[in-house]
């Protein structure tokens, strides 16, 4: 009644390289969704501070329905549910051109979107409304004053959150293997399928996450401090409050 | 950074000895939890499913509840029951091997790579692996599907042949055969590829059977095994002394008959090799 551990499972055979493919992918699904999800976000995050009502509902709308439904059900959705919308040539296309990535990108960068959104409408609310108020009385219009001064000043303050939510979106990438997606978990899983090596192939498939997850935290403190404005983000130093 | 490396290696190693130590045997467990405790799934008809009155049944849970379970109550004096857990081809290793379950009875390939981690049974089902195809669809066979999208479940023995044999395939592989499915009924694929029985037993399920068929010769062999957990022999005696003579009563036949015959849930006749093979893995008493 034991489990002998055989770690050579992870460097013999293909193993190696299918971890290789699935950082590669999980790499690529996160980034291209992590665009998406910060441009929904800000534009999303923006009018949710808007002073025209509409806008205000729109954006609400958007991010309660988006982010109040399981990650894996708009993964399904995506996959299943809004290719019969389009039309058949572009179905034939989608189908033939891994239409699962894109279900995947879209499922992570909408639902992430909502929710950086929230993060971005804080960093919003917390600039002093009296900057606006500059802004807009040098004759920048609105729109001008949140481009120009607003959202720069927010995304500065937001870097903690915005890192923590961008890690879970990282993390949440694992879902799209529900949909086929061939990305690390779903390749720690095929060295178990190949070699019946469970627990070896869940270690490497999460030191590899903590390793991912571990570099990003530690390059975006570097830019929190680099980015810093003096008075309003503490500046991080040894022995100060 | 360097802290974190040897803290994250002193918890592998702990965690590490946790898993391997455990002193009671599978039948100790039995007999003081007084429970059989089985890894099975709730989405491969007739071996085990949820059937249209909430029941979870099915063949492989027949096998253990009518000729296993008897067997191991008799040896050890007392009356057991059957608790079931659900397991997929991801989960079933890790759940036998952390104690949660003691046998996986569902559809399980024996394989040479799997007995390096667990151990099985004799066979108590043979199949092989075909194609499930829209009516009129050009694949026809392992022979046509380079090139093409195919599904399959993911972890099974399946996709492992094809990205051998057909490296051009598409193969798109999905945790569990709903959505599977569902991939082919919309033409996200254009093949489903597994066991032909479990084909045929989602065909079966299917809202119009008659649109989809079942194509091509078996392209692997597919013994079906039940997994238990490495060097119990005890207990592994006992579920093959249960399957054995179900299979020498003929009451496994019984069994066959219920799922699989003309009223079954999934008719799918016993072939004479078959019938055969099986009674040769019954060793004399």
């Amino acid at each position: 009644m034991t489990y002998s551990f055989d770690w050579n499972v992870l460097w013999s055979g293909q193993s190696g390289l299918w971890l290789l493919q699935g950082l590669v992918t999980t790499i690529e699904i996160s980034v291209i969704a992590w665009t998406l999800a910060v441009a929904l976000g800000i534009l999303s995050g923006a009018l949710r501070t808007a002073a025209v009502a509409p806008l205000r509902w729109l954006a609400s709308f958007y991010v309660e329905f988006f982010r109040n439904v399981p990650l894996l059900v708009w993964m399904f959705f995506w996959y299943f549910a809004v290719p019969p919308l389009l039309p058949q040539p572009l179905q034939d296309w989608l189908f033939e051109h891994s239409a699962e990535f894109w279900a995947g990108v879209f499922a992570l960068g909408v639902y992430h979107g909502a929710r950086f959104s929230e993060v971005i409408r804080a960093g919003i609310q917390s600039v002093p409304k009296t900057q606006l108020e500059a802004a807009v009385s040098t004759g920048l219009t609105m729109v001008q004053a949140y481009r120009l001064i607003i959202i720069p000043v927010a995304l500065r303050l937001i870097i903690p959150p915005a890192t923590s939510e961008s890690l879970n979106l990282i993390k949440n990438s694992s879902v799209a293997l529900t949909i086929g997606v061939a990305e690390l978990t779903f390749q720690t899983r095929q060295i178990e399928t190949y070699t019946a090596k469970a627990f070896e192939a869940l270690t490497a498939g999460t030191l590899i996450y903590l390793m991912l997850c571990v570099t990003l935290a530690t390059v975006m403190s570097q830019v929190e401090r680099r980015f810093a404005i003096p008075g309003m983000i503490a500046k991080r130093q040894t022995g100060e409050f | 950074m360097k802290r974190l490396l040897v803290f994250l290696v002193t918890l592998l190693a702990v965690t590490g000895k946790f898993t391997v130590s455990g002193a009671e045997t599978t039948l100790e467990k039995i007999s003081r939890t007084g429970a059989l405790t089985i890894g099975t799934r709730t989405g491969s008809p007739p071996f085990a499913f949820v059937n249209k009155s909430n029941e979870w049944v099915g063949f492989s849970i027949d096998l253990v509840e009518k000729a296993i379970v008897p067997v191991i109550a008799k040896k050890i004096g007392k009356e057991i029951k059957v608790e079931k857990k659900e397991s997929t081809p991801q989960t079933r290793i890790p759940l036998l091997t952390s104690n949660t379950v003691d046998l996986i009875a569902e559809t399980m390939t024996d394989t040479q790579s799997r007995r390096d981690s667990v151990d099985f049974s004799l066979t108590f089902f043979a199949t092989g692996a075909q194609f499930l195809v829209k009516k009129g669809s050009p694949i026809k066979g392992i022979q046509t599907v380079a090139g093409r999208r195919i599904a399959a479940q993911q972890g099974s023995t399946n996709a492992r042949i094809i990205r051998e044999r057909v490296a051009s395939a598409k193969l798109l592989e999905f945790p569990d055969q709903p959505a599977a499915f569902q991939a082919l009924a919309q033409g996200q694929v254009q093949a489903y590829t597994n066991d032909g029985i479990q084909l045929a037993g989602l065909k079966a399920k299917a809202p119009k059977p008659e649109e989809w068929v079942i194509v091509g010769e078996f392209y692997s062999y597919e013994p079906y095994g039940m997994a238990m957990r490495k060097n119990d022999s005890d207990f592994r005696n006992l579920v093959n002394i249960g399957l054995m003579d179900a299979i020498g009563s003929g009451s496994y036949f019984e069994i066959y008959d219920k799922w699989f015959g003309p009223k079954g849930e999934v008719p799918y006749p016993l072939a004479p090799e078959t019938k055969r093979f099986l009674q040769m893995q019954v060793v004399p008493k």
